[in-house]
């Protein structure tokens, strides 16, 4: 019998006097949306807690979407702090939606966000706590659907044995047919194997166990995957994709937090996809084509949003804002209107020119904190392979502006371990950041050079599916840490502060990144050891990964510094984002002789074949600057 | 030379703190309260300066765990709008568990709501097999010590009983024992009732003197199996001792 369908708050409610804020549990916030007397419930799940959940967008655009959807309840879930969740699993309480209080396992769906690699122990975490079986092929008729979706899901195969389906690309359309697809069948009685091989043909609907790994051609060490015999599925299943983006609201989020969040603020998405190409960025694939909302669209969801929530801050949400062909436009109006309220507007990540200082100018008021800048390389060669069509001219002007219009700290992120990389591209970023304190000195007054502060945050390069990088391997921890140490030494500048990522995470999101089927009894056996909240240093330990692995006789270390061939069937080409192959070979082949390539917004087409596959097209409402 | 500053006026407003959100923390609340005022539309003024933000401010703190029926804050407004008004939009833009119940316009060089109230009451209820005589015998006794040493973090404190604890009554209910506090705070401090009711769960355990007594949100305590505290009355006093209310 499916778990009844109850509110259970009255369980919880002795134990929030014992934990860490407990306003993470007690929903009731403003702007709820579900109605809790549907035919058909959905909880979406975000695996973490919920103050680093609640801001999601990709969760908000689908709790809008399913919930106005006729006789369709969506609600939230989030995974309880450890304090939380140990007090739980004492007292005998499964896992609760937030809106009803009601077990994960009364649903009829329930869908777990994926934003990245290091969230998949706390998906195992969440099932266990809900007492759903892990593996889908242990599940019954009265279990949930358990699916996936999220921009860390274009390499499914690492996961794909706890899910009942994946919904690969962009789901605020296709989930809602999901849904109305299974309740018809639901209501028509059909049994769970009937329902998941309808649910497949939902287009970029991807359902695992109808799909078997192959090694019978040449392919890496974890196959390729292929449709089953017999079954009538897709042999490749696109990414879904909305072509007329400016027709979908905005204004996604409605909730209104009371616990103090990473992300506390209003977003208004204003454009999705980014075309500017860098070889290392799987979302600049993933998420094309780019498509722009209106300048009247933005400004009056912005000013909707802020009635309606009563938040002190919007940011203008996507990939790359200040690429968007109005922004200048939308900043000054967004500007002028919000005079007086105290509201501030905020822009994610700033572009490397003159330009995005100009626009960072433009929101920051007073206010001028730090700025930071992504140069992503040292040496121009290597700015160049990578395709960050960044010169050194743009750089300095940038920096000059910056200084000149205010700012006095400046932080600078780069990548360790690209492909071509060699010592002197290291001595660059050292001597990058020591030329960018120089302008500083320069620029900035006499008095006012104590507050001064350039900092350097190095992470390690990842391998991710779908870009042009997806063939190399990860750079080794020895190597890495030897890198890190001629960074060290190479900075001239004590004012130059140098942060560096832990090379031990990076190590487990290049195995999870390009790894396969086989590795889930890894992250099984890693969450069995203890795992969860992965992505929170402090619970972070890699030895119980390693051990977890090499009891499946794997070597984490071998699997992320592997290179693949390049005409080898890779495990992850049976779930795609549109981009051809061909596209991929030819700008790896490009990297290699360090050439550019351009930007399809501001150029002409590149030939990424995302646009012809996926039937859609890139939608600019002006000229971009 | 003094620039005139634009009229302003003052509204004080009473709100509650019940239900689930009590289980909110001083400053989740007061975000939240700021951002019902913003839904609510009403005409706020804002802080000069590098990072304005709204001209508001609250009554002490209330801990986590704690209901109110009576917490106050004075909202600076650019432009007059009724306080019935005010009031009606307020509540329409505020979670009902923190609605405002109250509101009008004060001087706004009116005493400040941190300083003009210096007295506190509160309902307690706490789910006990003991009786009311012992609770009471119990409360006279770590009253009569005028004391109790506790650890705020690292940090050791005293908390004045003396100054702090004007009266107590307690009875028998339903379940337990009702406690209704009356408390004095002021700049040297406030009463805390989870010490309180820790110091007198030491006395019924004979443990007062080996168990130090440690200052965290809902203390877990050997003697009671529930305890809830409602802060039911906040208010000031003259120079004589009469009762001043915030409004």
């Amino acid at each position: 019998m499916r778990t009844p369908y109850q509110n259970r708050f009255a369980d919880i409610e002795p134990l929030l006097a014992h934990v860490e804020k407990p306003s993470r549990y007690i929903n009731h916030e403003w702007g709820t949306l579900s109605e809790q007397d549907a035919s058909y419930r959905a909880c979406l799940i975000y695996p973490d807690v919920y103050d680093v959940g609640l801001p999601n967008q990709g969760i908000a655009i689908l709790y809008a979407a399913l919930n106005r959807a006729p006789g369709i309840s969506c609600e939230r879930g989030y995974i309880p702090w450890v304090d939380m969740a140990d007090a739980m699993r004492t007292a005998g309480i499964p896992l609760l939606s937030l809106e009803g209080a009601a077990p994960a396992a009364s649903f009829d769906v329930v869908g777990f966000h994926i934003p990245h690699e290091m969230a998949v122990t706390n998906v195992l975490e969440g099932l266990d706590l809900a007492g759903i079986p892990k593996f889908a092929a242990d599940r019954g008729e009265d279990d949930p659907l358990v699916i996936a979706g999220g921009p860390s899901i274009y390499n499914p195969e690492p996961y794909c044995d706890f899910f009942d389906a994946i919904l690969i690309g962009e789901g605020e359309e296709q989930i809602v047919e999901f849904c109305e697809i299974h309740r018809r069948l639901r209501d028509e009685g059909r049994s769970r194997a009937e329902i998941l091989l309808e649910l497949a043909k939902v287009g970029g609907v991807y359902v695992p166990p109808l799909y078997e790994v192959r090694h019978d051609e040449l392919c890496t060490r974890w196959g390729y995957t292929v449709p089953v015999d017999g079954a009538e599925v897709p042999p490749v299943v696109y990414k879904r994709v909305v072509r007329d983006f400016g027709a979908t609201d905005p204004l996604a989020q409605s909730i209104v937090p009371y616990t103090e969040l990473v992300h506390d603020r209003l977003s208004v998405e204003v454009l999705r996809g980014c075309a500017r190409g860098c070889r290392f960025c799987q979302a600049g694939i993933t998420y094309r084509p780019v498509r722009e909302r209106t300048a009247d669209q933005i400004v009056s969801s912005v000013m909707r949003g802020l009635e309606k929530t009563g938040y002190d801050e919007v940011s203008l949400t996507s990939l790359s804002t200040t690429d968007h062909s109005c922004v200048k436009e939308i900043l000054t109006r967004l500007n002028h209107r919000l005079e007086g309220t105290g509201v501030s507007v905020s822009v994610p990540s700033q572009r490397l020119d003159s330009f995005g200082v100009e626009m960072a100018l433009a929101v920051a008021g007073e206010k001028k904190g730090g700025l930071t800048f992504a140069p992503e390389a040292g040496s121009q060669r290597l700015r160049d392979i990578i395709n960050k069509n960044v010169t050194e001219e743009d750089l300095e002007r940038a920096v000059h502006a910056a200084f000149e219009a205010g700012w006095r700290r400046c932080k600078l992120y780069f990548m360790m371990g690209l492909p071509g990389e060699t010592d002197e591209d290291i001595v660059a970023i050292a001597e990058l950041a020591d030329h960018v304190l120089d302008i500083a000195r320069e620029v900035v007054p006499k008095g006012q050079r104590g507050g001064l502060s350039v900092s350097v945050s190095v992470a390690v390069f990842i391998p991710k599916a779908w870009t042009p990088f997806q063939w190399c391997a990860q750079l080794d921890d020895d190597e890495v840490k030897r890198r890190q140490q001629l960074l060290l030494k190479s900075v001239r500048n004590k004012a130059v502060r140098v942060h560096y990522h832990d090379a031990e995470t990076s190590l487990i999101e290049a195995v999870l990144s390009r790894g396969g089927r086989a590795l889930a009894p890894v992250i099984l056996g890693a969450w069995e050891r203890g795992q969860r909240f992965d992505a929170w240093s402090e619970h972070f330990e890699l030895d119980r990964w390693l051990d977890a692995a090499a009891a499946c006789g794997i070597d984490l270390r071998e699997v992320a510094h592997e290179e693949f061939p390049l005409d080898a069937r890779l495990p992850w080409e049976h779930t795609s984002p549109g981009v051809s192959r061909g596209f991929l070979e030819r700008e790896w082949r490009r990297a290699l002789a360090g050439k550019t390539t351009a930007d399809c917004t501001r150029e002409s087409c590149t030939g990424c074949g995302v646009c012809p596959t996926l039937g859609a097209e890139n939608v600019l409402i002006g000229e971009r600057s | 030379m003094t620039v005139a500053e634009p009229t302003l006026f003052c509204l004080r407003v009473r709100y509650v703190k019940q239900g689930r959100l009590k289980h909110l923390g001083h400053l989740e609340v007061a975000r939240t309260v700021e951002r019902s005022v913003r839904r609510a539309g009403l005409p706020y003024a804002v802080t000069q300066g590098f990072s304005p933000h709204m001209r508001i401010a609250f009554s002490s703190a209330l801990p986590v765990a704690t209901s109110s029926v009576c917490e106050w804050y004075d909202l600076v407004l650019k432009s007059y709008v009724p306080a019935p008004e005010a009031l009606e939009r307020l509540t329409a833009a505020t979670p009902k568990d923190l609605a405002p119940t109250q509101a009008g316009y004060i001087d706004m060089r009116a005493t400040t709501l941190g300083l003009l109230i210096t007295r506190q009451d509160y309902h307690i209820h706490l789910a006990t097999s003991y009786t009311a005589e012992d609770i009471d015998r119990a409360l006279g006794t770590v009253a009569s010590l005028g004391k109790v040493n506790y650890l705020r973090g690292k940090k050791e404190k005293v908390l004045d009983l003396s100054a702090t604890l004007a009266a107590w009554f307690v009875e028998q209910a339903d379940g337990g024992v009702n406690i209704t506090l009356k408390t004095r705070s002021s700049n040297e401090g406030s009463l805390r009732p989870e010490i309180l009711l820790t110091a007198i769960d030491r006395v019924l355990t004979g443990t007062l003197e080996t168990e130090p007594i440690t200052s965290t949100g809902t203390p877990e305590l050997a003697c009671f199996t529930r305890i809830e505290v409602e802060r039911a009355d906040q208010y000031g006093e003259d120079e004589q001792g009469g009762r001043i209310d915030p409004l």
